[in-house]
């Protein structure tokens, strides 16, 4: 397996994280439908809705103030690219401007904004494929762009590994893992957005999950992939 | 609530809270499971590593003045409609269109004026004559509608995006509608209102197209 040269027994090394922070998105589906803060975030989506079909700049602006960063941070994951990742969060913002005339409250209006976004990606995805006119096996859809360095962090290797690791799952597997695992979507709103069912998008990123845990684990773990 | 090893995939997939507490105590007591339900949540963790919420100043500015341009430009394709006149960015489609929304319009308002001869008559049904004008108008308006359906067909087609599913939406709305409208102008085709009801349905569904077709430019 190619990822085995990276395996970094990051299970191990990040263990003491993972006994101080207990996991609590596990509980964020039944926690929000009881939230009042649920409440409140619906009517500002709606209010950020209404005053952007009105044409109004500063709507937008606190639209980007409230989800830019995570914009394009998801854009950066999927294009592999900073520069590519703002043009794509650019394009999104017009395409917004745009369309919200015929946006009419099906689903959020982030939820809606991010679909447009993921959507973006994939046309410059595909845009730039057609452009390079790459060798035949990275024209797939699915075939990743080789990411970008970043800035430092924590655990750079681990980043490293999970960044290549990705590029190696399926489109769905990827966009599912990333906006639930790292933007921290709900699956429900991972469902309006990728226009998937609920139960799919749960099993999507199980699938995710652990396709990249047999990418990751080191090589000493593979002997007990099969007791999963 | 108890659950074993079998049950460990299941519950990572969609477990509710108290299977996960399950599992938990479970894992206290089996080694396996414990190195699984841990490698699990460290995928968790690892992903905080792709967050980089970092600030780019110039990123805002830019979209800022992007939408800008844009709004201003979609008010001035807006006002260069309104007004009428074929300007450099309208098809000879639309302004045939126009034409004839004109056209409806003022046989409509003329079938409508107030009745001097006939105090029978009610005022929101249509004479034999100018009932043929509006089906005639209305036939007109339709077929240049459809031309600019045609224009608009290949980007609504060919194009996955959820704004031109949102279109392909409201133009099945639309055609559902008119259709509705027109069965019940079938029965009775003297009735003004409902005349004026399909024309408004007209108008929406040439607007739709009509920013399709922009789309496309």
């Amino acid at each position: 397996m190619g990822m085995m040269g990276l395996a970094l027994g990051w299970e191990t090394r990040i263990l003491p994280v993972a006994q101080r922070e207990r996991r609590v998105a596990l509980f964020r589906e039944q926690v929000a439908a009881v939230d009042p803060a649920a409440n409140a975030a619906r009517a500002e989506d709606l209010a950020l809705a209404t005053a952007c079909q009105a044409g109004d700049l500063q709507a937008y602006e606190r639209l980007y103030a409230l989800h830019g960063a995570r914009m394009k941070n998801l854009a950066r994951n999927i294009l592999g690219s900073s520069t590519d990742a703002e043009d794509a969060v650019q394009e999104t913002f017009l395409k917004v401007q745009r369309s919200v005339g015929s946006f009419r409250g099906q689903s959020s209006f982030v939820t809606w904004t991010f679909r447009i976004l993921v959507n973006t990606c994939y046309d410059a995805r595909r845009s730039r494929l057609r452009k390079k006119e790459v060798a035949v096996n990275d024209e797939r859809e699915d075939a990743a762009p080789r990411p970008e360095p970043r800035a430092a962090s924590a655990h750079p290797s681990l980043r490293l590994a999970l960044d290549r690791a990705l590029t190696k799952l399926t489109r769905h597997q990827r966009d599912v893992f990333l906006l639930y695992e790292v933007e921290g979507f709900r699956h429900a709103e991972i469902s309006e957005m990728l226009a998937i069912t609920e139960a799919a998008s749960k099993n999507t990123l199980f699938q995710a999950k652990k396709n990249l845990r047999h990418m990751l684990e080191p090589p000493r773990h593979s002997d007990a992939a099969g007791a999963r | 609530m108890n659950v074993n090893c079998d049950d460990r995939d299941r519950i990572f997939e969609d477990g509710t809270p108290a299977e996960w507490v399950a599992l938990e105590a479970h894992a206290e007591n089996c080694a396996n499971c414990a190195a699984q339900l841990r490698a699990w949540r460290s995928l968790s963790l690892a992903a905080a590593e792709l967050r980089d919420y970092s600030d780019s100043p110039t990123l805002w500015p830019s979209i800022r003045r992007s939408l800008a341009a844009q709004m201003a430009e979609r008010q001035r394709a807006r006002w260069s409609w309104r007004s009428l006149l074929p300007g450099p960015s309208l098809s000879w489609q639309t302004v045939t269109a126009a034409a004839f929304v004109v056209l409806l319009l003022a046989s409509a308002g003329w079938l409508l004026r107030p009745p001097a001869k006939s105090p029978l008559q009610s005022a929101g049904l249509l004479k034999n004559k100018a009932l043929a004008d509006v089906e005639s108008a209305e036939s007109a308006y339709v077929k240049a509608i459809d031309k600019l359906a045609t224009e608009a067909k290949p980007q609504l087609e060919n194009s996955e995006t959820p704004l031109m599913a949102n279109y392909r939406e409201k133009l099945l709305l639309l055609d559902s509608a008119i259709d509705d409208i027109r069965a019940q102008t079938g029965q009775n085709p003297s009735n003004a209102h409902l005349r004026y009801a399909l024309l408004a349905m007209y108008q929406e569904k040439q607007r739709t197209l009509e920013e399709i077709v922009e789309e496309k430019r």
